[in-house]
Order: structure tokens, then C-alpha cells, then sequence
């Protein structure tokens, strides 16, 4: 494998033990005499390596396993099995030298302090990191200015907006310059300009700093701004490690059409499958193929103002992704 | 060392945002005040009847009353408030940031949260201490005095221990809240001399919740009326209660990790 | 919304339905119920082991108790208080702070009947478990009784009448939330009033003159340690029946305060908004 990796996975495991019961009270009998447990696998043998400065990914809808291997990977959880290493460190064991490289940001779950201002809780972690004055002090600055920090620093977090305390979480998260950084789901609960934001400065951050970035999220446009490779985790599984486009090209067999007409009056089946129709803008699928075609004949035969052909949305490939993955 | 650094980092920057806030200082002065109030007009009541209580003179018993507000105030100031904290991170998934900290997750966690405004108690609870001195006057010598801090220490130890192993419950049970509620009432008693209280009850405010070694044997120290066994036996059992906190602390972390046992 | 007294023809069955939920609510909540319950044994015996203490060290005797009476004052007094405790002080600030008042302002009946039928069912839970506690400690520390029949038969009366008299005056003082946020100073002082004035710390007889007319003038003899110097035997049968009616009066006085605050609280509230 990759000697040069920053995170490496091999065959990672983490099961759960639960103990079934059905409603009812005979059955709440039943099982002070015997528990009926069942084992479920959260993550259930993924492989895969990063390289340091990689922008990655991980893409699964809720309860995929994502949460579960980035906490594998950060030390919170032990594997049931497999083999697992983070700048040359296994997590679990939680070794110092570890821990003051990587950092984490968790959405909607706060480390800052509640009742007082950011720059407090900053101080905090510097002590914690042990952060030298001076570095600490030009990290910060950076920092402020890459997030447009100034006036909030001095306020206390439970009078900042729920953007402007992300922002500020992420600072402190990053205040002792890790090489690695994860995020969970980051930009959950934020409005779309903050999102935008956010993406900006993580894109902008990796480029200056060259830590290694893994995301998780099930936003598509969280891992279409920042990453150019992701891994799509389903029941616990790798379904796709890959370039993003690759993804796209790989799990789609249909293209969209946007027709801009003068009206709805006119019958598009013919054409292809009609998603919509409102005010003259009709969205057609059609598959991969036939585009060319469909295409030409709805210029000759219809009065068309506008055509274009895109991608279907992402949201529709990655569901397709879900869907075989299931099968 | 290190530790004590990062503690007065966490104590500054707690004292500094609370600062602001004077009327909380004031009501807190207020509410103390009372409470040491209520406590010394028992003792006055009490003592209109008799000379001795259990033994004990009543400038003793003000002495008690003195360190019980000096413990009460220090467990209060960030004891209580940290590990409350603790309890709640655990149960909401927070802890997950101190454990991806590269210091020891149960330091952190024990000092996290300061309410500063306690130290009002502390600063009382020293005063009334200083008064009941000054009546004892010569019969407190430097022997007395080093007991007293002895005494002190392992008491505090044993109530931090204490107050540990109770919050690392949560890694198991749901609601501990309610069982921190109960220290409370059970250390209302520590107000008064353990000595005073039937076998089974001491042994309950010794063993069960050890208010006896917080309260009781500073005071007993001071009035001279500790033996070095039973200061030795504190400090015994303040190591051992300390290492089992710490063991039971690694197993909920385990627990909590999903490490196979 | 109504007074305490309108729609009175539909009130029992109201009080039905209130017990069953809150009977349930009380089973949920059986955590907060039990550490009342260790406070409500623990706070007596405390001072039970104080003053015998006390009377061992002075003859064995003080002001008329000895350690057995003590005993028996401690013991009856751990069961009066539990009998007529109310949490509502703490628990409404709780309700004004987060809203939760406007739901019950907007039921067509006074809130004061459910915090009574939730107080009544929780005691219904956990006065067995105090009662079972009362009769340890009487194998531990020997009370004597020195109970005569009439005083027994108008002991009951006393305890409802005191009940009363406290629950109305706790409901009315735990109004004050509706005008200031530090309801903890005010609750302060008036648990520390009660510890001394209503018997709870020492019986009344020892506690000096002033206090001792404090306790008669205000209504906090009448709360908590009428009730338990009548079963002691240690008052009279004329005192005993003007006591019962100084505690009728009580009633009717703090009813009345209840409606006037009451009112004044709700346009308050009303007009700041929730």
C-alpha cells in the first residue's frame, strides 16, 4: 500500500450488538430470561487511503456508516476488526503526538463555551494544544480574516447567529494548524449563503495549508464545491471511490433536457419522460443515447426559445448508487 | 506543573467572563450570607442549652461550620459545575471534543466549567473559620494547623473522587442529575459534628457519602481532637478512592468507545 | 379565567380525570420524588440526633423533652411536613421563564387545581415509603407518646387545615415569578423562615420569645407543628380549638390574597407577553 498515505483503511469493521424485543409485556418477560441479541454492522469492510492535501468526500445518506468510520478515524471508536492508521498513529489508542494533528468539527454540536466570547474559548485551546503566543497569534490572524472573524470574537457565543458560531468553531478547530481535519457534517443547519461561505474557506484553507480534508455529509453540494474525490458509503459498505465526474458518468444512463416553450399545450411524451411542465419550461429525461436525437427533433418540430442538456442532478445518481448498492 | 498551568488557564478565563456580571456577585453574596446566617443561628439556638455538643465546644462547631462552607464552596466553584457538564457531554455527544484533545480526557473534563461566584462561600467560610480560631486561640498550634491541612487535603480528594465515580455513572445509567441531588441533601448533615450520629448514619457520611472526611476531620484536626492513625487512614483511603475513580473513569471511556471488554 | 370557586358543579370529576394523569405523571418522575423523600427523612433525623444529643448532655432533658419526646417530635414532624410540602415555588418560575404557563392560562379551569391533584397523587406514591421510614426510625430511637383520644381524633382536621393553609400560601408566594426573575432570594428567605418558624429545626416551646411569637402571628405554626404538638399532647382542648380556627381563617385569608395576586399576575404576564 501507499507509504506515503496520510489515512489508511483496510477492511474496517464496527459492529453493534443490540438486543431485540418486541412490544408488550410478555415479551418484556421473555427477555429477562433470555436476551435475544442480533449484531449490526455500521460500517462493514471499508478499504481506502488518503494522500496528505487529498479534499475528500464521504457521501451516504443517514446511518450509512460515515459518522461511525470518521469517529473510527479520529480515535472516538474502537474497530471491531480491520486495519486502520492515521499519520502512521492507529487512533484508538489515542496517543498525544496523534491527537495534536487532527482536529474535528462537528455540525450543530458546539466545543466553544457557551457563556463567553469566542476569543476566551480560543485561549482555552491554546493552552490545551500548547500553541506558542506567536504562532498562535498569526494563526489567528489568518484565520480572522479567511473567515471574516473581527466583530464576533468578542461576543459571547450564545449571542452569535447559528452561521456566525460555525464560523467560529472552525477557527477554534483549526487554531493549532492540524494536519488532518475532519468534519461532520458541517454545514447542516446553516442557511445557503453561510454554506457557501464555509466551502469557500475550506477550499481556500487546504490550498494554503495542505492539511488533509475528509468531509462527510449528505449535502451533494457540500461535496460537488470541495472535493474532487468521494466515497459513496451505503449500509456500511464502499459503493464508488472515485473522481466525482467519474461517478457521474459511471451511475447515469439518463440525461435532462430543459425545453423552454411558449406554453405547456404541446405533448412531450413522445420525446422522452416528462418530469415537469410549468409556464413553457418542460424538463424531459431522456436516456444517455437517444440525447442527440431528441434533441434534434425537438428543435425541428417545436418552437423552442431555449434547450439545454445537463446531468441529472446529483441527488438522482447518488440514489442510483443507493439503489444497486442495495440490490 | 503542567496540570496547575492549564488549571489557572481555565480559572482565568472562567473568572474573566463572569466579571462582567456584578449583580450575580452580589445575589451570591446575598444567598450566602443567609445560608451562613441560618447556620450560625442554629448553632445558637443549640448551644442556649448546653455547653458541649457530642464533646464538642461551640467554638469548635463554629470552626466546623467554617470548613463546611469552605469545602461547600470549593466543590461548588468547579467540582460540581465541571462534572455536571461531564454528564451532559456524555449524554448529548460532546465529550467527543474533549477526547480529540491531546491532554487526559478526565482533567478536562474535571475543570471545564468554573462558577466563580462560589467563591464568596470559600471567602466565608475562611472568615468564620479565621473568628472561631482566634476564640480557640492557643490551644491550635502548628501540630493542629498541619493536621487541618492534611486533613483538608485528603478530604478533598475523597469528595472529588467521590463526585468522579458518581459522574462516570453516566457512561452506564441515563439520569445521574438525580443522584448528584441526593449528595446535596446528604451533605446538609456534614453541617454538624459526624460524632454526634448513631453508628450506622456515621458510617453512611463516612463510607457512602463521605462528608465526614471533607467536613468533620479538618475540624477535628483543629480541635485537636485527630488522631495521626485516623489522618493516616484518610489519606489511605483518599489514594485508593482516587485510583478506583481513575480506573472506573478508563472503563467508562471504553465503554463509551465501543471497546470490545 | 376563572377563580378558585367558579364551575365547582363540574370540579369532581375534573379531579378524577387530574388524579390519573397526574398518578402517572408521578410514576415517571419517580427520581425527583425520591430525592424529597431522602431530604424528608434525613433533614428531621438530623436534628433528631442534635437535640438528644443536646438533652443527653443536660440532664437528660430540655425545656420539657427528653430524648424519647424528641424522638416522638421528630418522627410525627418528618410525616406532617411530608404530608404538607409543595414544590410549586420552585416549579413555577420554571413555567413563567419558559412559556409553558400560556398552555394553562389557556385551559378554561385554574391551574391551581391540577398542581393540587398532582401533589395530592404524588403523595399518594411516596407517603407509604416516608410512613415505612417513620417506623425504622421509631425502632431506633423509642419515641414515647403521651396521645389523649380527643387530641387524636382532632389531629386529622389539623393536618388538612395545615395542609391548606400551606399549599395556598406556597401557590400564592410562587406568583412572585411573574414580577422578577431572583425568585431563588425570595424562596431563600422563606425556607429559612420555615426551618425556624414552623417548627422544623426545633419545637416552637424552645425557640426564643420573639421567634416563638413570629411563629404564632405569621402563618407558619400553623403549616407544619400545630398539627404535631396536638398529637404530642402538649396543647390544650380550648387551644386547640382556636388554633383550628386560626388556620380556617388562614384559609380564607390567603385565598383571598391568592385571587387579588393572582389577577394582578396574569394581566402582568399577559401584557409582557410569554
Amino acid at each position: 500500500m501507499d507509504d506515503a498515505a496520510a489515512i489508511r483503511v483496510r477492511d474496517l469493521r464496527k459492529t453493534y450488538v443490540v438486543s431485540e424485543r418486541e412490544a408488550g409485556a410478555a415479551a418484556a418477560l421473555r427477555s429477562l430470561v433470555r436476551r435475544r441479541t442480533s449484531e449490526i454492522a455500521a460500517v462493514d469492510g471499508i478499504s481506502f487511503s488518503l494522500s496528505p492535501g487529498e479534499v475528500v468526500g464521504f457521501l451516504g445518506p443517514n446511518g450509512a456508516g460515515k459518522t461511525t468510520t470518521l469517529k473510527m478515524l479520529s480515535g472516538l471508536l474502537h474497530p471491531s476488526a480491520g486495519d486502520l492508521s492515521v499519520l502512521g498513529h492507529a487512533p484508538y489508542r489515542r496517543e498525544k503526538a496523534f491527537l495534536r494533528q487532527i482536529t474535528l468539527v462537528m455540525g450543530q454540536r458546539n466545543q466553544l463555551v457557551w457563556d463567553i466570547p469566542a476569543a476566551d474559548s480560543f485561549e482555552l485551546n491554546r493552552a490545551i494544544y500548547r500553541i506558542p503566543r506567536l504562532e498562535f497569534r498569526r494563526t489567528l490572524e489568518e484565520l480572522t480574516s479567511l473567515l471574516e472573524l473581527g466583530p464576533l470574537l468578542g461576543k459571547p457565543v450564545r449571542n452569535l447567529s447559528l452561521g456566525e458560531r460555525m464560523k467560529c468553531e472552525i477557527a477554534a478547530a483549526l487554531l493549532h494548524r492540524p494536519r488532518v481535519v475532519f468534519l461532520d457534517e458541517p454545514t447542516i443547519g446553516l442557511d445557503v449563503t453561510m454554506q457557501r461561505r464555509i466551502r469557500a474557506f475550506l477550499t481556500e484553507y487546504n490550498l494554503r495549508f495542505g492539511a488533509t480534508v475528509l468531509l462527510t455529509s449528505h449535502y451533494m453540494a457540500d461535496v460537488e464545491a470541495l472535493c474532487r474525490r468521494v466515497l459513496v458509503i451505503h449500509h456500511g459498505r464502499l459503493l464508488f471511490d472515485g473522481e466525482l465526474a467519474a461517478l457521474v458518468q459511471r451511475f447515469t444512463a439518463h440525461k435532462t433536457i430543459v425545453v423552454r416553450l411558449q406554453d405547456c399545450t404541446a405533448d412531450l411524451s413522445a420525446y422522452g419522460e416528462v418530469v415537469s411542465c410549468e409556464e413553457g419550461l418542460a424538463t424531459l429525461r431522456v436516456a444517455k443515447d437517444l440525447t442527440a436525437r431528441v434533441t434534434e427533433r425537438l428543435l425541428a418540430d417545436l418552437p423552442v426559445v431555449d434547450l439545454t442538456v445537463e446531468d441529472p442532478p446529483i441527488e438522482e445518481v447518488i440514489e442510483r448508487v443507493f439503489a444497486q448498492g442495495t440490490a | 506543573m503542567r496540570y496547575l498551568r492549564l488549571l489557572w488557564t481555565f480559572f482565568r478565563v472562567g473568572v474573566m467572563g463572569e466579571l462582567a456580571y456584578r449583580a450575580n456577585f452580589f445575589a451570591q453574596l446575598f444567598e450566602s450570607l443567609l445560608e451562613l446566617g441560618t447556620a450560625i443561628a442554629g448553632l445558637a439556638v443549640v448551644f442556649s442549652y448546653t455547653s458541649t455538643l457530642g464533646g464538642w465546644t461551640p467554638d469548635q462547631v463554629l470552626a466546623l461550620v467554617g470548613v463546611f462552607f469552605l469545602v461547600g464552596g470549593a466543590i461548588r466553584l468547579m467540582i460540581q459545575p465541571s462534572l455536571e457538564q461531564l454528564i451532559e457531554s456524555v449524554r448529548d455527544g460532546t465529550l467527543d471534543f474533549t477526547l480529540v484533545k491531546p491532554e487526559d480526557a478526565q482533567l478536562l473534563s474535571s475543570i471545564q466549567r468554573v462558577e466563580i461566584w462560589k467563591l464568596t462561600d470559600v471567602g466565608l467560610g475562611i472568615g468564620v473559620l479565621a473568628f472561631a480560631l482566634v476564640r480557640l486561640g492557643a490551644r491550635v498550634g502548628a501540630p493542629q494547623a498541619a493536621g487541618f491541612a492534611a486533613a483538608l487535603i485528603a478530604g478533598g480528594v475523597i469528595v472529588y473522587s467521590f463526585w468522579m465515580i458518581l459522574a462516570t455513572s453516566a457512561f452506564w445509567l441515563v439520569r445521574v442529575e438525580n443522584i448528584l441531588m441526593v449528595f446535596q441533601s446528604m451533605y446538609e448533615a456534614g453541617r454538624w459534628p459526624v460524632s454526634i450520629y448513631p453508628g450506622w448514619l456515621r458510617f453512611a457520611l463516612t463510607f457512602i457519602v463521605p462528608v465526614a472526611f471533607a467536613v468533620t476531620l479538618p475540624a477535628q484536626a483543629l480541635a485537636g481532637r485527630l488522631t495521626w492513625q485516623v489522618l493516616a487512614g484518610s489519606w489511605v483511603f483518599a489514594a485508593a478512592l482516587f485510583t478506583a475513580a481513575r480506573l472506573f473513569w478508563r472503563a467508562g471511556l471504553r465503554r463509551y468507545g465501543g471497546a470490545s471488554a | 379565567m376563572d377563580g378558585a370557586k367558579g364551575g365547582v358543579s363540574g370540579l369532581p370529576g375534573l379531579y378524577a380525570q387530574q388524579f390519573k394523569t397526574s398518578l402517572a405523571m408521578m410514576l415517571q418522575y419517580r427520581a425527583s420524588l425520591v430525592i424529597w423523600l431522602i431530604s424528608h427523612v434525613l433533614d428531621p433525623l438530623v436534628y433528631l440526633v442534635v437535640w438528644t444529643t443536646v438533652s443527653r448532655s443536660s440532664g437528660g432533658s430540655v425545656g420539657g423533652y427528653g430524648a424519647a419526646e424528641f424522638a416522638a417530635y421528630f418522627i410525627v414532624l418528618m410525616l406532617v411536613n411530608h404530608v404538607t410540602y409543595t414544590w410549586i415555588m420552585f416549579e413555577f418560575e420554571y413555567r413563567v421563564r419558559h412559556g409553558s404557563l400560556s398552555f394553562a392560562l389557556l385551559r378554561p379551569v385554574h391551574p391551581i387545581h391540577s398542581d393540587l391533584a398532582d401533589n395530592i397523587s404524588s403523595k399518594i406514591i411516596t407517603f407509604p415509603l416516608i410512613l415505612a421510614a417513620a417506623a425504622i426510625l421509631a425502632m431506633i430511637f423509642r419515641p414515647v407518646f403521651h396521645v389523649e383520644a380527643w387530641a387524636a381524633a382532632a389531629f386529622l382536621p389539623a393536618l388538612l387545615l395545615a395542609f391548606g393553609v400551606r399549599f395556598l400560601m406556597e401557590w400564592t408566594l410562587a406568583l412572585a415569578a411573574f414580577w422578577t426573575t431572583r425568585v431563588g432570594a425570595i424562596n431563600q428567605v422563606y425556607f429559612i423562615a420555615a426551618l425556624f418558624l414552623s417548627g422544623q429545626m426545633a419545637p416552637l416551646s424552645l425557640l426564643p420569645a420573639p421567634l416563638r411569637l413570629a411563629a404564632t402571628i405569621l402563618p407558619f405554626r400553623w403549616t407544619t407543628s400545630f398539627p404535631v404538638e396536638l398529637l404530642l399532647g402538649r396543647v390544650g382542648w380550648t387551644d386547640t380549638l382556636t388554633g383550628l380556627c386560626v388556620q380556617a381563617g388562614w384559609i380564607v385569608l390567603c385565598l383571598l390574597l391568592l385571587r387579588l395576586v393572582w389577577r394582578a399576575g396574569v394581566s402582568v404576564y399577559s401584557a409582557v407577553g410569554a
